[in-house]
């Protein structure tokens, strides 16, 4: 069974909910976290089944209407199979978007009044739901903490009292009238157990049936719908007893009596089922001896109801069938035909045809206001691609970037006075500023100033990793002199036991740095090193351990920590040498460096997405969990980048492969030639 | 084809209709214009007020409780969100001050357009662009969610981005000097959830916030450039990026008085349930005051 379902807005306001069971709400916050804004699950290729995202104990599914601007979601335990729910999911957005698209689409719309989609949703999760895995159980204990969280929607709260005094912008939707049936199906379930009519509200069913027969008196199919639903409302004067036992029974405190509402309303839907011969599943649902014992009174008005009540119930289930059947049947041509149809205009239409909506489309463009199609976004995507790539940037992320784009802008409409080119370049530069921006910014002076003072102070590990001849010594020595300028002391560990002449390399760096430091007055400098052919991950540890100075060195006693940072280089390694790289996996165990960094050259072409991906999944902990919230390192630091003029595209590809942020660019050759990275800067270079 | 040709040469001609008809079309277009210009931009100059803060803070739930008076239930923003609302009755706009109290004629309420923003670190730049867009912002509402700044990292994001804000706000001031300054835009730090058990009292906010903001000064005026200077703009003196009064020790709010940014602090809750109105209603106030 579900847990819950949710309608929410990109705005991150809830529009509908109905919680089964209690939820905590950071459940659906890490989805839209980690899917939406940080993209951390990369959507695979299967494009006709709902994605789904795990979290805790549950799994979630969510569809979303782009164009509206609306996410609905359903969670359910991980445990269950539940594979109707992505027809669920389809037919909501379907219906939903349907009833109220029309004016979440106004501006300024903040909430809308979804008081009518409680029994179109139930009615729904009958429909679809096969029952696979609902249980009697299932149902009576989803009840209860329905209960608990009274206002499931809070807009259907709005409805019992008058609007507050600050004139809310948005209007209560006039009830469509397409829905006539529907309403009456409301106030049954929903109203309130003594029947004083709600001042917001028509009072009683047939009224707002009524009401809306004289409003709307137009379309065929309408009014025969709501001429039905009038008939029924008045002539069965019933009803209205079965609206106050059902109200009564819903709002009852008992909890007893909750359980046999819920029971009935099942019923209800099953009696009505039966003769429709379609929802025979939930047959053996009917209502049993036990619930006659349980709650007689309550039965015995659902058997002398059962006769009008199916006859109107079967008619809204008749009217939902067809429209989720026909919802679901598009949604799954929808693949299939959007290649289609793009022929077929092309060659239906006449050459005249053609030629003025080419020339309304050019106009368009240049006005605004067009809804974008497939193959309005094809050309101008393709180049923007080709852009792209000429930016250095891989060709894989190149891809994607222009998917998502294209996903955002299908069946949007252009603004005012904008062309498709700059819609999409909009549309491009927000994705690229999301992408880079990171989500918690590197302050590496106080991570190092908070580490090493206080209680619990130690020395702060930084590592650093990469390819052969990126330029890891290098910019280990920039870093180093960064932080010497603010007076920490720091201890540079030769961790290239591998190649010969990289301790000496080091120590002349350490040796420069060492006179620089001296002149200024700053903080100090050493090499740490043990010699070539050493296992690089016990010396890091030494190092580590030399420096905390634990158990106090005799010369030094009582002097606590004599570093302040020890700065690690490492043994440069190609990337697909597997038997170097799982040598990372246990320095990262041992050295357990604060952060890793990966030096990246802002050269390097398509090969960049692959060495990053290695290096990251090398850096597991004990428990075979990567590092730093499962991404691995900490940060890229792109060197060379002085060389490469516009084409910074190598951030692009090595943050679109990891999700690694990059926190350090080298511009020079100078040791004060490091920059933090200023995302702006790099996304105006990219679009220039 | 005939058809157009006589209408063509119809209106063409020096009869009176065609004159007539020319007059009309000449006169109204214009009119017609103008006010469709003129209604077009009086829309857009609602006064806006943006909310801005770290995740979770409660904007969303501020701007849905300010909006239609009921807070929703709210999820993570993904998307900036607008909403237009209109001023309480018992709340009195700055415009009104000198009315009597006991003067009946009718007064409307004005409205302000409130514009939310997403919190998340990577969609920040909403709140950035919109920040520096030209629409006539008269206000932030910088919502913090009082019970995660007593956590170390909840305070220095906070703190950061705070931090940002304001230094964005004093050099947009301090470049405005020379010409007709730009309008100086006041901020209003709202400590929100303060029904939860956990919060701070809004003065140990206050107090937490500025002495964080001192430490993240000292860090950013020592931190590495980033490598967007020397192309935007080259003023990389160091007084003009350090926030607040230069050289002084420890940062305080009222330091920005000088660089033209107001700041004042209020508790909130959007979830009193009702017994606890007063939250909003200094909101109320201050937007009142600074429409
Ligand atoms: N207890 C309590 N909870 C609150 C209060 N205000 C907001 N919340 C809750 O805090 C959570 C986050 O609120 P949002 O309004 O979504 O936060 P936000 O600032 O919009 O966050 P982003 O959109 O991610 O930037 C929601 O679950 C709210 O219900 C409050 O005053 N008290
Ligand atoms: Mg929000």
């Amino acid at each position: 069974m579900l847990d819950a379902f949710e309608i929410l807005t990109t705005s991150g306001i809830v529009l509908w909910r109905r919680h089964y069971a209690p939820l905590s709400s950071n459940v659906i916050d890490s989805l839209v976290r980690d899917v939406f804004i940080e993209e951390k699950q990369k959507s695979g290729g299967a494009e006709n089944s709902a994605p789904s995202y795990k979290k805790d104990r549950y799994t979630l599914r969510w569809t979303s209407a782009k164009d509206v601007g609306l996410v609905f979601v359903a969670v359910y335990r991980s445990l269950l199979h539940l594979s109707w729910v992505e027809n669920l999911l389809a037919a909501v957005r379907g219906l939903f978007t349907k009833a109220y698209g029309q004016e979440l689409r106004k501006p300024h719309t903040l909430k809308v009044d979804t008081a009518q989609w409680n029994p179109m949703f139930d009615a729904l999760v009958n429909r679809l739901d096969t029952g696979s895995t609902r249980r009697q159980s299932d149902t009576l204990d989803s009840e209860g903490p329905t209960e608990l969280t009274p206002p499931s929607s809070s807009a259907g709260d709005d409805a019992h009292e008058p609007p507050p005094v600050p004139a809310p912008l948005f209007k209560k939707p006039a009830i469509p009238a397409k829905k006539g049936v529907v309403v009456d199906d409301t106030t049954s379930t929903d109203a309130t157990p003594v029947p004083t009519p709600d001042t917001s509200r028509p009072a009683t069913p047939g009224h707002a049936a009524s009401h809306i027969l004289t409003a709307k008196g137009g379309p065929g199919k309408a009014s025969r719908r709501s001429r039905k639903g009038q008939t029924f409302n008045t002539s069965a004067p019933a009803s209205s007893g079965d609206e106050s036992s059902a109200g009564r029974t819903l709002k009852g405190s008992g909890k007893n009596a909750t359980k046999g509402k819920r029971r009935w309303d099942i019923d209800g839907m099953a009696v009505e089922g039966d003769d429709d011969g379609v929802l025979d599943y939930s047959a053996p649902a009917t209502p049993g001896p036990d619930t006659a014992d349980r709650e007689l009174d309550v039965s015995d008005v659902n058997t002398s109801q059962m006769g009008s009540h199916t006859g109107k119930g079967q008619f809204v289930l008749k009217d939902l069938d067809d429209e989720v059947d026909a919802i679901l049947a598009s949604s799954k041509q929808q693949s299939t035909s959007t290649t289609t149809t793009n022929g077929e205009i092309a060659t239906g239409s006449g050459l005249l045809n053609t030629a003025t909506s080419r020339l309304t489309s050019l106009f368009r463009n240049v006005v605004g206001g067009k809804t974008l199609s497939k193959s309005d976004l094809q050309q101008p995507l393709q180049q923007m691609q080709t852009h792209l790539l000429e930016k250095n940037v891989a060709r894989e992320a190149a891809e994607r970037l222009c998917q998502s784009v294209e996903i955002n802008l299908l069946d949007q409409k252009t603004a005012d006075f904008t062309s498709i080119d700059a819609t999409i370049r909009d549309s491009m530069t927000k994705a690229l500023t999301r992408m880079l921006t990171p989500t918690s910014s590197l302050d590496l002076l106080r991570d190092v100033s908070s580490t090493t003072s206080g209680p619990g102070a130690r020395p702060y590990v930084i590592s650093i990793v990469g390819v052969n001849g990126v330029g890891k010594s290098t910019n280990l020595s920039k870093i180093a002199f960064f932080l010497l300028q603010n007076r920490f002391r720091v201890l540079v560990v030769a961790g290239d036991t591998f190649r010969c002449g990289a301790v000496e390399q080091l120590r002349v760096h350490v040796r420069n740095l060492s006179a620089l430091s001296q002149r200024e007055g700053v903080g100090k400098v050493e090499l740490f090193e043990k010699g070539y052919g050493k296992d690089a991950a016990t010396v890091a540890r030494d190092a580590v351990a030399f420096a905390t100075n634990r158990d106090g060195h005799a010369q030094v006693q009582g002097q606590g920590m004599l570093y302040d940072v020890v700065l690690i280089d490492t043994a440069g390694r190609r990337h697909n040498d597997t038997r170097l790289m799982s040598s990372l996996t246990k320095f990262g165990q041992l050295a357990n460096p604060d952060k890793v960094f990966m030096v990246g050259e802002a050269l390097v072409g398509t090969d960049s997405v692959a060495q990053a991906r290695n290096f990251a999944k090398e850096f597991v902990d004990t428990k075979g969990k990567l590092r730093n919230n499962g991404v691995g390192m900490d940060g890229f630091i792109i060197s060379k980048c002085d060389t490469v003029g516009d084409m910074v595209g190598t951030l692009v590809s090595m943050v679109h492969a990891t999700g690694i942020p990059v926190v350090f660019l080298g511009v020079g050759q100078h040791y004060g030639d490091l920059r933090g990275l200023n995302v702006g800067w790099a996304v105006d270079k990219l679009m220039k | 084809m005939a058809k157009i040709e006589d209408w063509l040469t119809w209106a063409l001609s020096p009869t009176i209709s065609a004159i007539l008809v020319t007059l009309i079309f000449s006169l109204t277009l214009p009119v017609l214009i103008h006010y469709y210009l003129y209604k077009r931009a009086v829309a857009r100059e609602l006064p806006t007020f943006l909310l801005l803060g770290p995740s979770g803070g409660g904007k969303t739930a501020l701007l849905t409780l300010l909006a239609t008076g009921t807070a929703s239930p709210t999820h993570i923003s993904q998307a900036p969100q607008t909403a237009i609302c209109q001023l309480p009755s018992t709340t009195r706009a700055s415009e009104d001050q000198y009315r009597s109290e006991n003067d009946t004629s009718s007064r409307s309420q004005p409205s302000i357009l409130l514009l939310d923003t997403p919190g998340h670190g990577k969609l920040r730049h909403h709140a950035f662009s919109s920040l520096t867009s030209p629409a006539a912002i008269k206000g932030l509402l910088f919502v913090v969610d009082s019970a995660v700044l007593s956590s170390a990292a909840g305070l220095t994001e906070a703190a950061e981005y705070l931090y940002d804000i304001l230094l964005l706000l004093q050099k947009r001031h301090t470049q405005g000097k020379t010409s007709k300054g730009p309008q100086a835009i006041p901020v209003l730090l709202v400590a929100n959830k303060q029904d939860v058990f956990t919060s701070l009292p809004v003065g140990l906010v206050k107090s937490k916030l500025e002495e964080e903001l001192g430490k993240v000064r000292l860090t950013r005026s020592k931190g590495l450039l980033d490598s967007g200077i020397g192309v935007e703009d080259d003023d990389t003196d160091e007084e003009g990026n350090w926030l607040g009064e230069y050289g002084a020790k420890t940062f305080k709010f009222s330091q920005m008085r000088e660089h033209g940014v107001e700041i004042d602090v209020v508790g909130g809750s959007t979830n009193g349930e009702g017994e606890d109105p007063g939250s909003v209603h200094e909101c109320w106030s201050w937007i009142g005051a600074n429409i």
